[in-house]
Formats: C-alpha cells, sequence, structure tokens
C-alpha cells in the first residue's frame, strides 16, 4: 500500500524544500460551524513564510452561506479572491492584517480560491471549499439507487 | 498562530470582483417589455436577437440586409468584449466560448463558460453588468466548460450553470431573482444549453449523456422559479417505449437521451420539437437491446404538459455517440408544415411536423461507412464495435457530420446552410461495470486526426440536392448565420470569420479573429447600424470533432462587426 506524497516526502509541503513552493492540495484541513440559523463560520489563517492558508481545505457541511474570518499572520502581504454565487470576492490582506469575506456556494462539489498576486497561487496560496450534500430531493433521478464508485 | 500585541490591521470585508472594474452594474430596463407575444414575432422586429436561434424556427435567419454581398468587403471590428478568466476553474483546458448573443434594444446578453453572464452595451462593447455563478471545480463535463446562451423574457434573463442549476437574474442589474437545481450532479449530470421561454416558463434540458443519466426536459415558471413539469426522455417500464429496452436490469434508468440543446417550437401546433442524445453506454449496444426509444430521436413535446405528442428516432439502438440534439429548423415547403435535421450520422431528415412522418433523407456529408439509411428512412448499421477489443473504424466519427453547432435556412433563397465535418473515428468496445459519475462509453475511442475535412454546404430541402459547396481542410464546427443580405457567415477553427454569397458560396470575406470558433453568430442592429457578433474561444470538446487542431490557441472574445463608417 502507497502512501500520501507528503508523507514519503515530507519537503513537498513546505517552501523552498523539494520545490520551490508548496504542492497544492496539503496542508491542514479544518472545518465550518453551523450556527442555529443555518450560517456557516470558519477562520482562515495564513501562516508566517509558509504560503499555505490554514485550513488548506474547508469542509462545509452543506451548501448555503458562510462568513469567513481571513487572517494574514504573514510578514508580507497577500490577498484572496474566492468563490461565491454572484461574484467572487477579493479582498487585499496587507501584512498582519484581519478581514472578513462572506459567501454563498451551492455544492456538492469543491471550489478552488487564492490569492491572485505575483505568483502566491503556485507557491501554495490556492486553497479549497468542499461542500458536502446531495443534489436536492426534486432534482434527482427518478430511478432506483445506483452503485457509486 | 503568530499573535502580537499588536492589533490585527482592519481589511475589510470583502468585495464584489467587478467592484474593481468600471462596469456601471446597470443596465436599461430594456428586457421588461419582451414576453412571449413578441418573442412568437420575433423576426418582425429584425434589429433584435430575441431568442437563442433568433426566432422560434430555429432558422437562424435575420431579414437585416444592411451588410450584403456588394458592401460585406468593408466589414471591420466595431469592438470586442475581452473575458479571460481568473484563478482556476473546472474543465481548466476544455473551456470554451459557445454561446449565441441574444440582443434586445441595444443590450446584448452573453454566457461564458464557468458559470459567467454579461450584460453589454451592444453598440460599444461596454460590459453593464455581470453575474458569476460560482461551478465547483469537480463538476462531471464530458465535453468541456461551456455554456451556450441565455433567454430574456419579463424583465429577467435566463441561464442555466455548469452544476445544473437554472437561475433567473434582473436584466436590469444581473442579481438573481430565483434559482433552482435541476440536475443531480453526484449522478454526472450538468447543463449547458441556452434555455427556451414558452409561454409563461422557462424550459431547459440536461446535459450528462457520457455517464448513465436518464436524461430530461424541466419547465419554469419564469416569474416564480415554480418547478411546472419533468419530461422524461427514457421511459420507466411499463411506460411507452419501455418495450424498447431490456425487461431485466436497470439499463433504462443509465440509459442516457440527455437534450442538451435547445429545442425549436411550433406555436400553431403547440409543439416543441428537442433532438435527445446517445444512449449510454455510448459504444457497447449488447448491454442494451433493442432501440432504446427515446435517444437519438426528435420528440414532439406538448409544452403545456410535458408529455411527448410523437417521435422520429434517426439512430435506433445508436453504437456511434450519435446524439441527435441538433436543431430541428421549421419551415413551410410546398404548403407543408416541415422541418429538417441534420443528424450526426451524415443525413438531412426533412420531417412533416405535424406528425412526425419522414418526406426525404439524404446524406450530407461525403463519407459514410457506418451504415446507411434508405429513402423509406429504414436504418441498415454496417460497422460498429461489436465484439470486445477489436477495434472498427467508421465515418462519421462520435462528433458527427455535423455536431451540435447550427444549420441555417435562409428564408430569400430557401435553402439550408450547414457546417460539415468530415472526420472518421476508431472505437474499440470495452466493457465496463456502471459507477454513477463515472463515465461509461463502453468503448476506447480515437478520433482521426488526419485525412479529415469540411466545408460549409448548401442544399436544397426539396430535393435533397447540394447546390454549393465551401470546402474546407478541416471540419467545420461553428454555427451557420443566414442573413437577407444574401449572406451566410461562418467561423473555422483556425480562427477565420467567413462570409458567403448565400446563392454561390463564393468567399466573399475573412477575418482572423485568433482563435477557432465553436459558437452561434448572431446579427442585430442599432441606431440603423446592423452588427454581427462572433464569440470566439476555441476548446470544448476538441478531441472529438477536431483532434488536429488540441494545440490551436485558446481563446475569450467576443468579435463584433460592422461596415466602417
Amino acid at each position: 500500500m502507497t502512501t500520501g506524497v507528503e508523507q514519503q516526502l515530507a519537503e513537498l509541503g513546505k517552501q523552498n524544500g523539494a520545490t520551490l513552493g508548496r504542492l497544492l492540495g496539503n496542508g491542514n484541513l479544518g472545518r465550518a460551524e453551523e450556527g442555529p440559523d443555518g450560517r456557516m463560520h470558519a477562520t482562515i489563517r495564513i501562516q508566517p513564510d509558509q504560503l499555505v492558508w490554514d485550513p488548506a481545505v474547508l469542509v462545509m457541511p452543506h451548501g448555503g452561506d458562510i462568513e469567513l474570518e481571513l487572517i494574514n499572520d504573514d510578514m508580507n502581504t497577500h490577498c484572496a479572491l474566492l468563490p461565491s454565487n454572484g461574484d467572487s470576492q477579493f479582498i487585499w490582506l496587507v501584512n498582519h492584517s484581519r478581514g472578513t469575506a462572506t459567501l454563498n456556494l451551492d455544492g456538492p462539489g469543491y471550489y478552488w480560491y487564492s490569492s491572485p498576486t505575483g505568483n502566491d497561487e503556485g507557491r501554495g496560496l490556492t486553497g479549497a471549499i468542499v461542500v458536502m450534500g446531495e443534489a436536492p430531493p426534486e432534482a434527482r433521478l427518478d430511478r432506483p439507487p445506483q452503485p457509486r464508485p | 498562530m503568530t499573535e502580537t500585541a499588536e492589533p490585527y490591521v482592519d481589511a475589510g470585508h470583502a468585495v464584489d470582483q467587478v467592484s474593481l472594474t468600471f462596469v456601471a452594474g446597470s443596465a436599461p430596463p430594456v428586457a421588461r417589455s419582451v414576453t412571449y407575444e413578441r418573442i412568437l414575432q420575433a423576426r418582425s422586429e429584425p434589429h433584435n436577437w430575441l431568442t437563442y436561434y433568433g426566432a422560434y424556427d430555429g432558422q437562424r435567419y435575420s431579414p437585416l440586409e444592411q451588410i450584403n454581398t456588394g458592401n460585406v468587403r468593408r466589414l471591420t471590428p466595431a469592438w470586442v468584449f475581452q473575458c479571460g478568466g481568473t484563478g482556476l476553474q473546472a474543465g481548466a483546458t476544455t473551456y470554451a466560448f459557445e454561446a449565441a448573443p441574444v440582443v434586445v434594444d441595444g443590450v446584448m446578453y452573453v454566457t461564458g463558460w464557468d458559470g459567467w453572464c454579461w450584460a453589454l452595451d451592444a453598440r460599444t462593447g461596454q460590459e453593464l453588468w455581470r453575474y458569476k455563478h460560482a461551478v465547483p471545480f469537480d463538476t462531471s463535463l464530458c465535453c468541456g466548460n461551456v455554456n451556450r446562451g441565455v433567454a430574456v423574457a419579463k424583465g429577467k434573463v435566463f441561464y442555466v450553470t455548469q452544476n445544473a442549476h437554472v437561475v433567473a437574474l434582473d436584466a436590469a442589474n444581473g442579481k438573481p431573482v430565483w434559482d433552482k437545481t435541476y440536475g443531480d450532479v453526484r449522478a454526472g449530470e450538468s447543463a449547458t444549453l441556452a434555455p427556451l421561454i414558452v409561454k409563461d416558463m422557462v424550459i431547459v434540458g440536461s446535459s450528462g449523456g457520457e455517464f448513465g443519466v436518464r436524461g430530461h426536459i424541466d419547465a419554469f415558471n419564469l416569474d416564480t422559479g415554480e418547478h411546472v413539469w419533468r419530461c422524461y426522455t427514457v421511459p420507466k417500464p411499463g411506460e411507452p417505449g419501455s418495450e424498447t429496452w431490456p425487461k431485466e436490469g436497470e439499463a433504462w434508468a443509465r440509459g442516457g437521451a440527455n437534450c442538451w440543446i435547445t429545442g425549436t417550437y411550433d406555436p400553431e401546433l403547440n409543439l416543441l420539437y428537442v433532438g435527445t442524445g446517445n444512449p449510454a453506454p455510448d459504444f457497447d449496444g449488447e448491454v442494451r437491446p433493442g432501440d432504446n426509444l427515446y435517444t437519438d430521436s426528435m420528440v414532439a413535446v406538448n409544452p403545456d404538459n410535458g408529455q411527448i405528442r410523437f417521435h422520429y428516432q434517426y439512430n435506433p439502438h445508436d453504437v456511434w455517440d450519435y446524439d441527435s440534439i441538433s436543431e430541428h429548423i421549421l419551415f413551410e415547403m410546398d404548403g407543408r408544415k416541415v422541418m429538417a435535421h441534420f443528424d450526426k450520422n451524415g443525413y438531412c431528415f426533412i420531417l412533416d411536423r405535424t406528425n412526425g412522418q419522414l418526406i426525404r433523407v439524404f446524406p450530407f456529408v461525403d463519407r459514410i461507412t457506418w451504415g446507411e439509411i434508405d429513402a423509406s428512412g429504414k436504418v441498415t448499421p454496417k460497422i460498429y464495435p461489436d465484439k470486445e477489443g477489436e477495434p472498427v473504424h467508421f465515418w462519421p466519427g462520435p462528433a458527427g457530420g455535423k455536431e451540435w453547432t447550427h444549420a441555417a435556412y435562409s428564408q430569400k433563397t430557401g435553402l439550408l446552410y450547414v457546417p460539415v465535418q468530415d472526420i472518421g473515428a476508431t472505437a474499440t468496445r470495452r466493457r465496463r461495470e456502471f459507477k454513477e459519475s463515472i463515465p461509461y462509453w463502453g468503448a476506447g475511442v480515437q478520433v482521426d486526426a488526419e485525412d479529415i475535412a469540411g466545408s460549409v454546404s448548401a442544399f436544397d430541402p426539396r430535393t435533397g440536392r447540394e447546390v454549393w459547396r465551401w470546402r474546407h481542410e478541416v471540419p467545420m464546427c461553428a454555427s451557420v448565420l443566414a442573413t437577407g443580405g444574401d449572406l451566410v457567415f461562418a467561423g473555422a477553427p483556425g480562427g477565420m470569420f467567413n462570409a458567403f454569397n448565400a446563392r454561390t458560396g463564393e468567399l466573399l470575406w475573412q477575418f482572423q479573429c485568433g482563435s477557432g470558433h465553436h459558437s452561434s453568430p448572431t446579427t442585430y442592429s442599432v441606431g440603423g447600424r446592423q452588427y454581427i457578433a462572433a464569440p470566439s474561444g476555441w476548446g470544448g470538446w476538441v478531441e472529438g470533432f477536431v483532434p488536429g487542431m488540441l494545440g490551436a490557441p485558446h481563446g475569450a472574445a467576443l468579435f463584433v462587426f460592422a461596415l466602417a463608417e
């Protein structure tokens, strides 16, 4: 049985190790919290000198609205361009700054977001938002349950 | 985490990306007065292109004649709208600009890939507003991240998203009015077509035939988004047509027949004519013996209840991926209500649209080896993937003698104009187990990269005679536009946008747009000046229709041409 690339080559999960930047899709996983009103909340940070979103993969239990707190703990300026129905959401994140964003996402599926300045995106500041769940019952096919992979 | 004693700088709240542009965020409220009654008479206001095909009849013909055979050589770009994306998107390499721009009284509404919808000033190209639906990166897309356009009515713009939503936007500002999910992305469904307004409904169809889904057409109330009906294009056991599927097993439940291209509509007969897609698995017919209704068919649907009134199946028991989704062009011929359909199988069918009976069938592409269809419509297959692991080569390939891109019919010449793809493919049957959301082709397929050709061809529907042909070295795979100026426009894969004499096929004018055409050009006028709008952005299922051009430049531009002032 094989193991993940990061376990086999730990230097993929850091800046200027095996690669120049950090292999996309690696990093911590976090879960959004759901409030009593159904709105979701989460905090995402940029760690110093790591050029990675933390969590790098944020999981929403279902589609809907989410309030994000975005904290740049790095000693460089970054930004965020985040997916949302209507228009992508943009925010500058200067050194040691904190901002917020409101997103609306359908799911199920996952979405990439990034810091579109310089090549932050290639160095590691490309993160994923995973939306769990199923299509609403009224949209599904009228057929017996089918096998999934 | 680095918590310092120093408080964080307040970065504020994220803003819409559009706020970092000069886009006004509003458009003149011209769409308020677009009603069903007005769309019924769409051709009486030729300065507009009110609906996907220009009119319900699907002719893609405009009476506008300011640009004509005598002056088309003076055609020049009036403006260009560039719309390249930012960030990662689904189908990062397969995105393409496939839309047909709709124009209402000086405002253009057009969609791009990846959930984009724009309102533009049709005279200047200035972006007026935008809406961007967030599309999951992992949405199943058989044939690229594409969208074919909008419908407009009662102050709203309607379009579908790749993750199978139908969205109604306020046409004055692009803000969402309602949003409904009508497909299951976990089953492999998606959506790509331009909606059609019929009466008080917006009508859409599903994509996903390569993933073993069950095709359907849906109607929603255009004011409220309330779901009105769903019409499945594969019957359940016990329903009419179910006898064409195996009695045992669930082949019907994975049967395909997706309606991923906009239908046409005859208001007098109150019938919607929709083409259905391939059965699934595409190339392994042994797991689904029978004719497999209503795959590869024309279904005539009553828009009041979504019931199929009659049908005509072009490819019974298809094993070549010959979707019959292409348009049905409605016109009168010798006092008879007829419709023309160019099928992927290489034949053009002229049907009586009151009852679906065949009037005439004739080939429109040179090489047809999969089988033949005689004058009575009898289909005789000859070459098809049959034995496991044994490659077979056939023409046309799975992209067809004509793909989804549309033909046109000129009311002036009485001719049909079709973009032709003369390209074959090799398929090797490879049976696989069905698993929801995983491609379900039942074969390995490679389309020819050499020994290919294309044309724009003109046919007389009264005889089936080819009147003229403009030959091209690669398949032609963009929609044709016919105008009252006796012109036919068609873009080519290499980026050239061409104008032909509609009567002779003489090439009169060309412009190199820098990226290939796989879209539907339209025409309109503002302030008495006629424009031709041609989205240019090569991509989509290139490996299917011209794999020899998989390396051609991508693009993201809408070119609009007018006579030099």
